[in-house]
């Protein structure tokens, strides 16, 4: 140990760059925090370049682990089977009500021309790093830019969301948890459909931070995205309301610690439909804009005939998540022309929707 | 000539082994494995070698050094940059200024001193996040990190007392 068995070195000359390298610490702590794009893609050419000794360190570290986990599950394996089993009889009742619903829904939404529901499409990623640090919760996955992983988009696992990606490599991303001191979620607290701003804290459980005045919440309420922002996709189950010490708190339903594998939610917002001009608006040379190029004209097939329940329908509207169109139906009468963005189909993606 | 050619060699080695195991320290504590299931906080092991031969061999752990450790800290833990930096360039004037203090130290006495060191670096890395984020994050964890990180000061001592023997040794104007 340094218990002075050597004798001391030189002291002298180093206050000069003692000084030298505390200027550049502070400058490089206001550059961060000013201008954060340089060190981010430093880090992330960093990951990059550290991907594939992760990875492989990742396989012997995971088969240990779950060896050694599984060595005491031997003794309550006869337990867990009796449970899964009725859990599994449970699940598969709640799995039919929900397909049942889930085409009502969209017959619903088809006779109200409501707006379709936002695309979602997954790409699945292996968790190659963790930093559980006192000041931050973040992981690393396999996947980047590469594989179309942007920052924004939700991180989920089979539980739940787990967090979002703020920092996208080539070949990697990192992974800012729910838990992390810098996680702020916009969430809908169900039943009451309560907005607030749920805060990670570096606990296990983030905080609800800022609710919508006049809500009352109370313990066991869900909690899931609202997708106020647009950046992540409405209704993720995120976790349980839980009281502690007078206030709110979050138990996640997904737990970070144990992920192994997650899903990254490729979230698309339909595309704004563009107004047509009528005959009293304004031209656009009148805001110094160039005069609108008249599109040519589409002509859109008429609806299908609603499916009535019970009946099959002709174009099956309950079938497909397709089947609610990105146009808005409310122009689509026979002989009705409508111009519109070319919208982005399934086909387009290499992800395949869950 | 056979004395020039092993004090030329570990010279050379002795050059390189400090600041090689202090980034090895950043690289082994930012791996993807937890021994306690991510409950624990990973040790803080590039602050031993830093510690440790800032105290015995000033001269091959410079300011510098210590600086260019803790940025691959800040790099590889994802957190905001200079945090880390910052801190161990307090923790290094510090041990400059209080050498003798901190070299006189033996036994359980080293371990104490290593645990001020730690804690002081902690407490400079908690008050720049807290300016940072303009606000407190919880200290719990800081803790648990600095508890962690002084046991494993104790095999790590022994094993950077062994390579400092074995690979660096006193400096040329000690004998």
């Amino acid at each position: 140990m340094a218990n002075g068995i050597w004798k001391l070195g030189r002291r002298g000359g180093t206050q000069l760059p003692l000084v030298i390298v505390a200027v550049l610490a502070v400058v490089l702590i206001l550059l961060g925090k000013a201008q954060s794009s340089i060190f981010d893609r430093a880090r992330a050419s960093v990951t990059d370049w550290m991907a594939p000794a992760l990875q492989s360190i990742r396989q012997p570290v995971q088969g240990m682990q779950s060896w050694v986990g599984s060595i005491g599950e031997v003794f309550t394996v006869y337990q867990q089977n009796l449970k899964l089993k009725q859990e599994n009889a449970r699940l598969r009742q709640w799995q039919n009500a929900a397909l049942v619903l889930e085409s009502r829904v969209k017959r619903y939404q088809l006779l109200l021309n409501a707006v379709p529901d936002p695309k979602l499409s997954y790409r699945l990623a292996h968790v190659i790093g963790r930093a559980s640090k006192p000041f931050l919760e973040t992981m690393i996955l396999d996947a980047g830019k590469s594989q179309g992983v942007k920052p924004g988009q939700a991180v989920v696992d089979p539980g739940g969301m787990i967090g979002r990606v703020f920092l996208a490599g080539d070949r990697t991303s990192w992974v800012i948890l729910l838990t992390d001191l810098n996680s702020r979620i916009p969430v809908m607290i169900e039943p009451e459909h309560a907005h607030a701003i749920m805060a990670g804290d570096n606990t296990l459980a983030p905080t609800i931070d800022t609710l919508s005045q006049g809500a009352q919440i109370k313990a066991g309420d869900q909690v899931v995205t609202s997708g106020d922002g647009g950046l992540l996709p409405p209704g993720l189950p995120v976790g349980t309301i839980v009281t502690q010490g007078g206030g709110f708190r979050v138990a996640l339903l997904a737990d970070p610690s144990t992920t192994e594998d997650a899903e990254i939610v490729d979230y698309q917002t339909a595309l704004e439909q563009v107004p047509s001009v009528t005959p009293g608006d304004m031209p656009a040379s009148v805001a110094g804009m160039p005069p609108a190029v008249p599109q040519p004209p589409v002509t859109i097939a008429p609806p299908p005939p609603a499916a009535i329940p019970g009946m099959p329908a002709a174009g099956n509207a309950s079938a497909s998540h397709q089947a609610v169109p990105g146009a808005a139906p409310r122009a689509n009468q026979p002989g009705a022309q409508q111009t519109s963005p070319p919208q982005k189909t399934d086909d387009d993606n290499e992800d395949h929707p869950e | 000539m056979v004395e020039r050619s092993g004090v030329l060699a570990g010279g050379v080695m002795g050059a390189v082994v400090p600041v090689f195991l202090g980034v090895l320290g950043v690289l082994v504590a930012n791996l993807p494995v937890s021994v306690f299931g991510g409950l624990v906080p990973s040790p803080l092991l590039a602050l031993m070698p830093v510690y440790f031969w800032t105290l015995v061999r000033p001269d091959l752990m410079p300011p510098v050094a210590v600086f260019g450790i803790g940025v691959l800290e800040d790099l590889l833990s994802g957190g905001p940059p200079g945090i880390w930096a910052a801190s161990f360039v307090v923790c290094y004037a510090l041990i400059d200024r209080e050498r003798d203090t901190f070299a006189g130290l033996s036994g359980v006495g080293a371990v104490l001193g290593f645990a001020a060191a730690m804690s002081a670096t902690a407490a400079t890395a908690y008050a720049i996040v807290s300016v940072y984020y303009w606000r407190f994050p919880p200290f719990a964890l800081l803790l648990v990190e600095i508890a962690v990180t002084v046991l494993w000061y104790i095999p790590g001592a022994a094993f950077l007392n062994w390579v400092h023997r074995r690979f660096v040794g006193a400096a040329r104007s000690e004998f």
